[in-house]
């Protein structure tokens, strides 16, 4: 198949704006008399609030207005459940925001953030999945489950009896993965206005400006068509830019001072603020035929969702439906669960739960070559998904699966590496 | 806050004394320190316009270098290359280039953070250093000075370093968590004197293992006067990851740092035979 | 309040500034030269990048007085849509530019190497961008780009 489009080479036009240092990215426009917005966060993992006093901070020359819990309309935003607090009065994780401050310089706010004195009930934290998930442990959102389990995939294909009895070799390991920042390069930014029609107008760098919209919406009590979401150049997402951060906060100074609203995240409130990607923890049992092929699959996936559901349904039921690699397997038992933890919340992130769990298969596929003796790259070919092959989920892939092309290709670079230690 | 340009030392030491302002080199640890409100100085005193202190010379006994001299300046200058080789080496992987055109050696000893760079090969060359207050000038050796606390008395000013000629052959190798922009877990500096194949007076510094840089003892006494050979080498790294030991005590870094410094030993003394024509 | 002379992208400026500011503060905030990124504010990203007397410094470490009677470079002041500077024109022609936030200060960078050294090694290429950080790219593209330009420039 020939097209005009595929393999041709086509200049990204706006990459000359940015050469050019003329792009505008969020942080990179201001409005006349506009005030600056600093966020109070929580430095506990779960807590209460019993109060907060805001007097020294109100004295501060220069200081618009102080915001906490009491002050959001509707007090809730999400992707997938309205579970996060746009302003918490309740801490389910640190750096949750529990006051919000508008001053007329950046200096003037900062400072005023400092001098904002919360009164917090510690509560005990939880930090480990496994432990969360426990039907005894108190659940930290009571109104979505009865448990910190948010989310469980089973996945059945074949009978574990049967692939258990055929296999020569097994191989059991667990795996786990870290938190991971996606670090883009540019810091969330915001600048919110009321225009002439008394609409909210929200430029930003989001990835998702038709959602953010309707989170404004709702959190202020606005009519979608009351709000405007303008996307200005996104300096780098990858997963970080899906759930809102900055945008509500902001649209809500602007509506309680009734002026334009800057606010700015440093690098360090920017990790405080922005989902991560899913610690994980897979427990991976797999078992081959002397001939080397795949008999059967056990595996559970717990990852890790920290305070807030965010992608994590969606995050996890990828890591299921991707739990045995591009490989054929008759008989799989996969389990997979998101659980909440007082950790930092995790959602979308590049590969979206498709990542982690590579470690886990293809180190099963390493393992299991060892232990038959043929290479890693042999039992890799003798496995691979072809067309007509069927995946756990039930799927028939019936167009398009050039897996073994591309094991040809890198095969000899694989030997070299294999020969030269 | 004010904001200070002396033209000279004198002028400079005048200012602290009647402004009880602090010293600003290159600005790369103080401004951050100010942007997180960790200091709040009543004065600054932007010493980079004192020529005097920009210097790197050679003179009859030592090679002087000013406590403005950047590290960029430092890693480009030929005499330093010849003759403190190891402070050449760390100036090539100290932070960036951008932190390497501002940071200065001066602001280096004065922030003196356990894993500053330029520390560990001047502990190594057997430097003095030259400071100077209301009270006058003195010089002492840098091992001493990192002996005191503070470091400092308020209003000292550090006018440069002072590293004596006595043609040591000189190493350094330090431990990132990637080449560039990488605070050193680990760094090692060696310096010695070799004649034929024996080796004289050792001296070997350890940066990122204590509270500050500092020479080692008993590294020296038992590196010196020996045959530079493979098992001098291992003696040397036995020798060294006892030292770490003993100053990390139980610190969650310890086992690491302990296996790691073998390594890290060994690449400084890589770095020292490639000058000299030692690698045969 | 203090007051700075400078030269920024050759235009004199004589500006009151709080000695506790910034060069990035004053570049963004009193002359508008927007193009200038805070991607840390703390000296690791490289994307505060400027030019001063000849030579890369991060602006978010650099307060204003220390910029008191010097020359100054910024993205504004390197090339524009009718004649691009060649390291500006071989990012485009090669795709070394993503989401961009990384871009002012990566040309900054290279074009400084360019300018002391038109022909350098890769090796010198990568030392001279190890203080830039890109999430989005890789590196190659950039990598590639700054050599091309430098071939350009033969
Ligand atoms: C991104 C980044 C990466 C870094 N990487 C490294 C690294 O790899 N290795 C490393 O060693 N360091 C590193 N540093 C730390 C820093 O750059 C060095 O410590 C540097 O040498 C400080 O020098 P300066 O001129 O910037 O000092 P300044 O910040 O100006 O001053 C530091 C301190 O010394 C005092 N001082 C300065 N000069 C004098 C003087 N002449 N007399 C008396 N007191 C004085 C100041 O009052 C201040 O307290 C890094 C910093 C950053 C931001
Ligand atoms: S903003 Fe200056 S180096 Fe990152
Ligand atoms: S292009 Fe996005 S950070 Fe470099």
């Amino acid at each position: 198949m020939k097209t005009e489009v595929v393999g041709s080479r086509a200049l990204r036009e706006d990459s000359w704006g940015k050469v050019f240092g003329q792009t505008k990215f969020p942080a990179d426009v201001n409005l006349p008399n506009q005030i600056y917005g600093v966020v109070v966060r929580s430095p506990h993992p779960h807590a209460r609030i019993l109060n907060i006093n805001s007097e020294e901070a109100m004295k501060l020359e220069g200081v618009a207005v102080v915001l906490t819990a009491n002050d959001v309309p509707h007090n809730s935003h999400g992707v997938l459940f309205r579970d996060q607090p746009v302003i918490a009065d309740y801490v389910r994780m640190v750096g949750d925001p529990v006051a919000v401050v508008g001053g007329e310089t950046m200096e003037i706010a900062r400072e005023a953030a400092e001098r904002i004195r919360v009164d917090y009930e510690i509560l005990p934290a939880i930090f480990d999945p496994e432990e969360a998930m426990k039907p005894e442990v108190p659940p930290l959102h009571p109104e979505l489950q009865s448990t910190n389990v948010l989310y469980h995939l089973p996945i059945r294909r074949g009978s574990m009896e049967e692939g258990w009895a055929k296999a020569d070799v097994v191989v059991e390991q667990v795996y786990k993965t870290q938190h991971v920042d996606h670090a883009f390069l540019q810091p969330e930014a915001v600048l919110a206005y009321l225009d002439e029609r008394g609409h909210m107008v929200v430029q930003t760098a989001t990835q998702y400006a038709h959602y953010d919209r309707g989170e404004i919406a709702h959190a202020l009590g606005f009519r979608y068509s009351q709000v405007q979401v303008k996307t200005l150049a996104v300096g780098g997402a990858f997963g970080g830019r899906e759930d809102i951060s900055l945008q509500i906060i902001a649209a809500l100074l602007a509506l309680k001072t009734q002026r334009p609203v800057k606010m700015e995240n440093t690098r360090e409130e920017s990790f405080y603020s922005h989902s991560k990607r899913h610690p994980m923890t897979m427990y991976y049992k797999t078992g081959a035929a002397k001939d080397g092929k795949l008999v059967a699959m056990q595996a559970k996936i717990i990852g890790d969702a920290g305070a807030y559901s965010s992608w994590s349904i969606n995050v996890l039921r990828k890591s299921a439906v991707h739990a045995t690699g591009p490989y054929e397997i008759p008989n799989v038992e996969i389990d997979s669960f998101a659980v909440f933890t007082n950790n930092p919340y995790t959602g979308a992130m590049r590969g979206f739960g498709a990542a982690q769990t590579v470690l886990a298969y293809e180190s099963q596929m390493d393992l299991l070559a060892k232990k038959l003796g043929i290479s890693p790259l042999e039992i890799r070919l003798r496995n691979c998904f072809q067309v007509g092959s069927i995946t756990a989920t039930g799927q028939e892939l019936t167009s398009s699966v050039p897996l073994d092309q591309c094991l040809a290709k890198i095969a000899p670079y694989f030997r070299r590496e294999v020969e030269t230690p | 806050m004010k904001y200070y340009q002396p033209q000279s030392v004198n002028e400079a030491i005048e200012i602290a004394y009647s402004s009880q302002g602090i010293f600003l080199a290159g600005g790369t640890d103080l401004v951050l320190q100010m942007q997180k409100r960790k200091i709040q100085p009543k004065a600054l005193i932007d010493l980079g316009r004192i020529p005097e202190l920009h210097e790197i010379k050679e003179t009859k006994e030592y090679i002087e270098i000013g406590s403005m001299a950047t590290f960029s300046e430092m890693g480009k200058s030929k005499l330093i290359a010849e003759k403190a080789s190891s402070l050449w080496l760390a100036c090539q992987t100290m932070g960036s280039p951008q932190i390497r055109n501002q940071a200065t050696i001066g602001g280096n000893l004065g922030n003196c953070s356990p894993a500053a760079d330029g520390l560990p090969p001047l502990l190594a060359l057997g430097t003095e250093a030259v400071l100077i207050s209301g009270e006058g000038e003195k010089q002492m050796p840098l091992a001493d000075l990192l002996g005191q606390t503070p470091l400092l008395s308020p209003g000292t000013l550090i006018v440069g370093f002072k590293i004596p000629k006595i043609h040591l052959l000189s190493g350094f190798a330090k431990l990132g968590r990637r080449e560039a922009l990488a605070i050193a877990r680990l760094s090692v500096a060696v310096a010695l004197e070799l004649d034929g194949s024996k080796v004289g007076n050792v001296r070997v510094a350890l940066g990122a293992v204590g509270r500050r840089a500092f020479l080692s003892d008993s590294l020296a006494h038992v590196l010196s006067q020996r045959e530079f050979n493979e098992s001098w080498l291992e003696l040397g790294i036995s020798q060294i990851q006892g030292v770490v030991r003993a100053a990390l005590g139980d610190r969650a870094s310890a086992p690491y740092k302990r296996v790691a410094v073998a390594g890290v030993f060994r690449e400084a003394v890589a770095s020292l035979r490639r000058q000299g024509g030692l690698d045969k | 309040m203090m007051v700075i002379e400078c030269i920024v992208n050759d235009k004199k400026y004589v500006l009151e500034v709080d000695p506790q500011e910034r060069l990035l503060d004053v570049l963004r905030n009193h002359l508008g030269l927007l193009g200038t990124k805070e991607g840390c504010g703390e000296g690791e990203c490289g994307a505060c990048t400027v030019i001063l007397d000849g030579k890369t410094v991060n602006s978010c470490l650099v307060l204003a007085g220390q910029a008191h009677n010097s020359v100054i470079t910024t993205i504004e002041g390197v090339g524009n849509r009718q004649s691009p500077h060649p390291v500006q024109k071989a990012f485009v022609e090669v795709g070394a530019v993503q989401c961009g936030f990384c871009t002012p200060g990566m040309v900054l960078s290279a074009k400084n190497l360019l300018d002391k050294n038109p022909h350098p090694s890769d090796e010198e290429i990568g030392v001279a961008l190890s203080g830039n950080l890109c999430r989005c790219t890789g590196y190659d593209k950039i990598l590639r780009a700054v050599k091309l330009a430098a071939e350009e420039g033969k």
